[in-house]
């Protein structure tokens, strides 16, 4: 009954908590502030709680009328912990960067809401809940998306909202062939209805479809980039650390957890993997807007966690689950290092700035230890996820794949550089005499938090490999 | 001994690094210090470790990621000259850094990088030597950063090479691993078949380029320009070197066994040979001191990779004794480079000239290390070349002649170097130039009188350091120590030598000057357009391989500039055009409204017929 009530609060603190907010908001800003984090935290603290039972092979679930509403097992105990780990932090940066900006209210209650979504996604086990929620977090993206709602930032708001619930549409077809095929939504019933049968096709390439577009894979992808017009700790919350992870976790819950599926699947969908990370990465060296850039950059690494998902063997699929550890960490830091650079310098353009590590030191450190990890440059955390993913794509002895995501990590250390070079070093290109401040103290010790939480990543590796281990051998049903 | 002493190479330079970030801007000559007496510490422990054997295992995440460490021979030889090499490179650096900026930082990297080469050069876990080997790429960045305001270009140069090739290492440790079924690098013998030999090819790749064998080499000429000097002689020219052979003689002795008979042996030579060549070539016609010298860093490693790419014992021992060789020379090359930089302000080799008189105990550790390159008799290079020349000889005599024209050409650039820097009329306003401070002249001797201990008293080196590392079994009883080389392959030595001697002459004295003893080659018919599109850079692999990039990255732009037209055009056109179609309809007449229900009325029926 214990545990059951925390995986309850793990997902209801934020969920309900965040209607609040607005109430709370009219009347003090602090408070409104403060319990906000506190929200996202009761969700951090609980699932942590969660740990000690789960890595000894159990699992909770809650049930409401004979029904499973909520259920947890290590890999859900695992993304929720990397969830709102760093929505944790944004949201202290948050306090720093909104300050300024109108709409303050609606601004934490839709941070809020979407992070208790993406609770109640991880934590669901039935199809219908997952969908309610995953609408729910396209709602509240959609409302982030267009937070300044400039006419342009708006109707790139409804292109995400577009594609990524067309996507789900779709995905909800697929789950109702599953529904005609096994009888049930819920998870447990399907898999005992299916009895290691795999599931028709049809419904795979119509989920895929769902998990595709809201995981930005190329060619549903180009939502993302646009999307940059929010506000950066929501690109960050959104497009880095959370949002985009939706399609992955869905894909690893449904299809190797599960499901069977055909094994043509375990070549399918590394092949787009590797098409979409390529196509971003070139992408990425081109571009010169931050955000953007950063954007292009998230897809690209997308790629690689699902192909470590997909490539079909064990050191893949932990190399796939850990990389959602590091690159959350990291890309959110990299992004809220924009935030910093493009509120301070005033553009977000690449090419016109350079030189601002003498005046944001701070910023440029961590943009810089942020950018080794995406890159997979020990002794940061995320050398051990790119390492593990190439070595299951190395294991499954694709030729063809394992060189495509090896031109797209050369190219990934090439377009990080650029960048970093680019805003940080030489010669400035702003206004002369314009030399822009280091951000607000939350804003510096967010981005320095996480920074420094990718080294310590991967000089502790043990935890959160340990933690993976348990989440893939119960996947796999070993134990 | 406590088995945790193995630890010390690695912690005691690591937490001194970390350290070293704390003292202030204005403490410099405290870290210079601070930063000398540990590597002094680490060198006393360094030495005491030498020929003992231990080995540590802790574990460290899961899937058999093991912290695991081994001090045997080998490791336990390249850590003690790594060590010497920090002591005496930290010593010259407290008299020539004295002045720079970001001192607290250029230590901090120093100590930084001895600490991650310790821990590549013990670890016996394949993840973990990766984990420290790829680490270096971040003090490396950090070093050349700190060189001058406009050398993070360089800085992103070098970043890029040493990743991609690290990249590829992680490639070929995955293929090992999965091949072997484990990860204990004592425990893998693998043999050469197709996969293993592509696995292999990764790992070497690897391996040349931490070494700067090409074509990996382009960051290093920029580097010597634009970092600090010491930085040069302690990284490309020494740690580098060692930790790449380490690493390539671990691969083709112990992981997996490279023979004659593989395809991998020639390929090996040719890289060596080539490397050789082109870059001794480059070096002959620079104008500046270091840069000179840096395209001899490349050179060099090109008759290491020859030597163990012979795959027979003579040539591999040769190999690795001009590693350690190399090291020595290269590193006391660029020291004396840095004193005439500190003393004279400049090492363009056009503003320099006779500081014999004014500098002449670095002159003579020129001298020594000069001769030691170019493989004069008694010095120590002169005994590892002709160990690999007996290597290259044995499989075939045109690995020997290019070997061999390597040589004359080194021999012709460095009598032109020192004839230019040291000999001929002082510059104008070099009348005051001094000779150097004791901290940089000290370890330039050391050097230099143990570049004529290793040469004149060869046994000494080769039997206690370089010879067991094949072990008695693949050395069958041979030794290579001494002087009992063949007398036809020593006078073409030789005769090669007073080649150059002769050369350098004719061209000394047709251009007037030492500087241009070596136009009638930089300005040779054929030559010339070459070295001119050489010197743009137009043949840099570097250069290359971004013009590749560039066009993936406009042609991946196109793609996805493609999609995105078809969600932002097309389908808004397309929905567009559809809604206005319907809208069409929508005429507000009941009639049309009455005719249109009629119509789908009689096609429902229809269909409910057909269905009956």
């Amino acid at each position: 009954m214990k545990f059951e009530c925390i995986l309850s609060l793990a997902v209801l603190a934020p969920l309900l908590g965040s209607l609040l907010l607005p109430l709370i908001g009219r009347w003090s800003e602090r408070t409104r502030n403060w319990l906000s984090l506190i929200l996202v935290l009761t969700s951090l603290c609980m699932a942590a709680m969660l740990i000690p039972l789960v890595t000894a092979g159990l699992t909770v679930s809650v049930q409401l009328a004979g029904f499973t509403l909520f259920y947890a097992d290590t890999l859900a105990v695992f993304m929720a912990i990397v969830s709102s780990l760093v929505g944790a932090v944004i949201v202290l940066y948050s306090f720093g960067y909104i300050s300024h900006y109108p709409w303050r209210n609606e601004y934490y209650f839709m941070v809020v809401l979407f992070l208790g979504a993406m609770m109640g996604l991880i934590f669901a086990r039935n199809l219908l809940i997952l969908y309610l929620f995953w609408e729910i977090t396209a709602f509240a993206c959609w409302r982030l998306i267009g937070f300044f709602r400039e006419k342009s930032y708006v109707l790139k708001a409804d292109k995400a909202f577009l594609v990524t619930v067309g996507g789900a549409l779709v995905m909800l077809l697929g789950f109702i062939i599953i529904y005609n095929q096994t009888g049930s939504f819920d998870l447990d019933q399907i898999q005992k209805a299916l009895h290691g049968r795999p599931i028709a096709n049809i419904a795979v390439v119509l989920i895929l479809f769902g998990i595709l577009s809201k995981s930005a894979t190329v060619p549903l992808h180009t939502w993302l980039p646009d999307a940059g017009v929010a506000p950066s700790p929501v690109t960050a919350l959104l497009h880095a650390a959370v949002l985009v992870k939706i399609g992955v976790y869905v894909y690893a819950r449904l299809f190797l957890t599960g499901m069977e599926i055909e094994p043509i699947w375990h070549t399918v969908v590394p092949a787009i993997a590797a098409i979409s990370a390529l196509v971003s990465a070139g992408a990425a060296l081109i571009e010169t807007n931050l955000k953007r850039l950063i954007a292009y950059s998230t897809i690209s690494q997308i790629g690689f966690i699902f192909l470590g998902l997909s490539i079909g063997n064990e050191i893949g699929i932990a190399g796939g689950l850990l990389y959602i550890l590091m690159h959350g960490i990291a890309k959110g830091g990299l992004f809220l290092c924009a935030g910093i650079v493009e509120q301070n310098a005033k553009t977000k353009d690449i090419t016109k700035m350079g030189g601002l590590i003498t005046t944001m030191p701070v910023t440029a450190v961590a943009f810089l230890l942020c950018a080794f990890s995406v890159m997979g440059i020990p002794p940061m955390g995320g050398f051990f996820s790119k390492y593990m993913v190439i070595t299951g794509a190395v294991t499954s002895g694709n030729i063809v794949i394992t060189l495509t995501f090896l031109v797209g990590a050369f190219l990934t250390i090439i377009y990080l550089l650029r960048a970093f070079t680019l805003v940080f070093l030489g010669e400035s290109k702003l206004a002369p005499g314009f030399r822009p401040a280091e951000g607000s103290p939350s804003m510096v010790f967010s981005v320095a938090f996480l920074g420094v939480l990718s080294i310590i990543s991967g000089l502790f590796i043990n935890f959160p490999s340990q933690l993976v281990q348990t989440a893939v051998h119960q996947m796999l049903g070993l134990i | 001994m406590s088995i945790n002493f193995i630890f010390e190479p690695i912690a005691l330079p690591l937490a001194a690094g970390i350290i070293a970030l704390l003292f202030r801007r204005e403490q410099g000559k405290a870290c210079a210090w601070f930063c000398t007496a540990v590597t002094a510490a680490h060198l006393a422990i360094a030495t005491y470790l030498f020929g003992k054997e231990a080995s540590l295992t802790l574990p460290w995440g899961a899937f058999g990621f093991e912290f695991s460490l081994k001090l045997y021979h080998f490791s336990g030889f390249i850590m003690l000259a790594a060590a010497g090499f920090g002591f005496l490179i930290s010593l010259y650096s407290t008299a020539f850094m004295n002045d720079r900026r970001f001192l607290n930082q250029y230590y901090a990297y120093f100590l930084l990088t001895l600490g991650m080469v310790n821990g590549a050069v013990l670890a016996d876990n394949l993840i973990v030597m990766l984990f420290f080997w790829e680490s270096l790429l971040l003090t490396l960045f950090g070093m050349i950063i700190i060189g001058q305001p406009q050398a993070f270009k360089t800085a992103v140069k070098a970043f890029i090479i040493s990743g991609v090739a690290d990249l590829c290492m992680m490639v070929g440790i995955g293929m090992t691993i999965y091949m072997a079924g484990t990860m204990t690098m004592s425990q893998i013998h693998l043999p050469l078949d197709t996969w293993s030999s592509v696995a292999f090819v990764f790992l070497m790749i690897g391996a040349i380029a931490k070494a700067g064998a090409m074509p990996f080499h382009s960051w290093i000429p920029d580097a010597a320009v634009d970092a600090p000097l010491p930085f040069m002689a302690l990284v490309p020219a020494a740690l580098e070197k060692l930790l790449g052979i380490y690493f390539l003689a671990r691969i083709s002795l112990d992981l997996f066994v490279l023979n004659p008979r593989s395809w991998l042996s020639p390929l090996l030579m040719v890289i060596g040979c080539i490397t050789i060549l082109l870059a001794v070539m480059m070096a002959l016609i620079q104008r500046d001191y270091k840069r000179l010298l840096s395209f001899h860093a490349i050179s060099q490693v090109g008759y290491m990779i020859l030597g163990i790419g012979t795959a027979v014992p003579v040539g591999i021992v040769g190999g690795l004794f001009h590693m350690i060789n190399h090291a020595m020379y290269k590193s006391c090359l660029f020291l004396s480079g840095g004193a005439v930089e500190k003393q004279a302000g400049t090492t363009d080799l056009a503003k320099l000239g006779g500081l014999r008189a004014q500098m002449p105990v670095t002159f003579i550790c020129f001298v020594v290390a000069a001769a030691s390159i170019s493989g004069v008799p008694p010095f120590n290079g002169f005994i590892s070349k002709e160990l690999i020349y007996d290597g290259a000889l044995e499989r075939h005599w045109l690995y020997y002649a290019a070997a061999l024209l390597g040589s004359f050409l080194t021999a012709a650039s460095f009598l032109k170097l020192g004839h230019a820097a040291y000999l001929g009329k002082p510059a104008a306003n070099h009348s005051k130039v001094q000779e150097a401070p004791a901290a940089m002249l000290i370890p330039m001797i050391i050097i230099a009188v143990l570049c004529l201990v290793f040469g004149l008293w060869n046994a000494l080196p080769l039997n206690n350091l370089i010879q067991p590392i094949l072990g008695e079994a693949r050395l069958e009883g041979h030794t290579f120590a001494g002087w009992h080389f063949s007398v036809t392959l020593v006078l073409l030595t030789v005769l090669v030598l007073i080649g150059a001697f002769l050369n350098h002459i004719w061209g000394a004295k047709r251009a007037g000057n030492g500087l241009g003893a070596a136009d009638h080659i930089h300005y040779a018919p054929v030559l010339h357009p070459l070295y001119d599109k050489a010197e743009r850079r137009l043949f840099d692999p570097y250069e290359i391989g971004l013009k590749i990039v560039r066009v993936i990255a406009r042609i991946a732009w196109g793609v996805d500039r493609g999609i995105d037209y078809l969600y932002d055009t097309v389908a808004v056109k397309v929905t567009y055009a559809f809604t206005s179609g319907i809208r069409k309809a929508h005429t507000g007449s009941l009639l049309a409204y009455l005719s249109w229900s009629l119509a789908g009325l009689i096609v429902i029926i229809a269909l409910i017929m057909g269905g009956i």
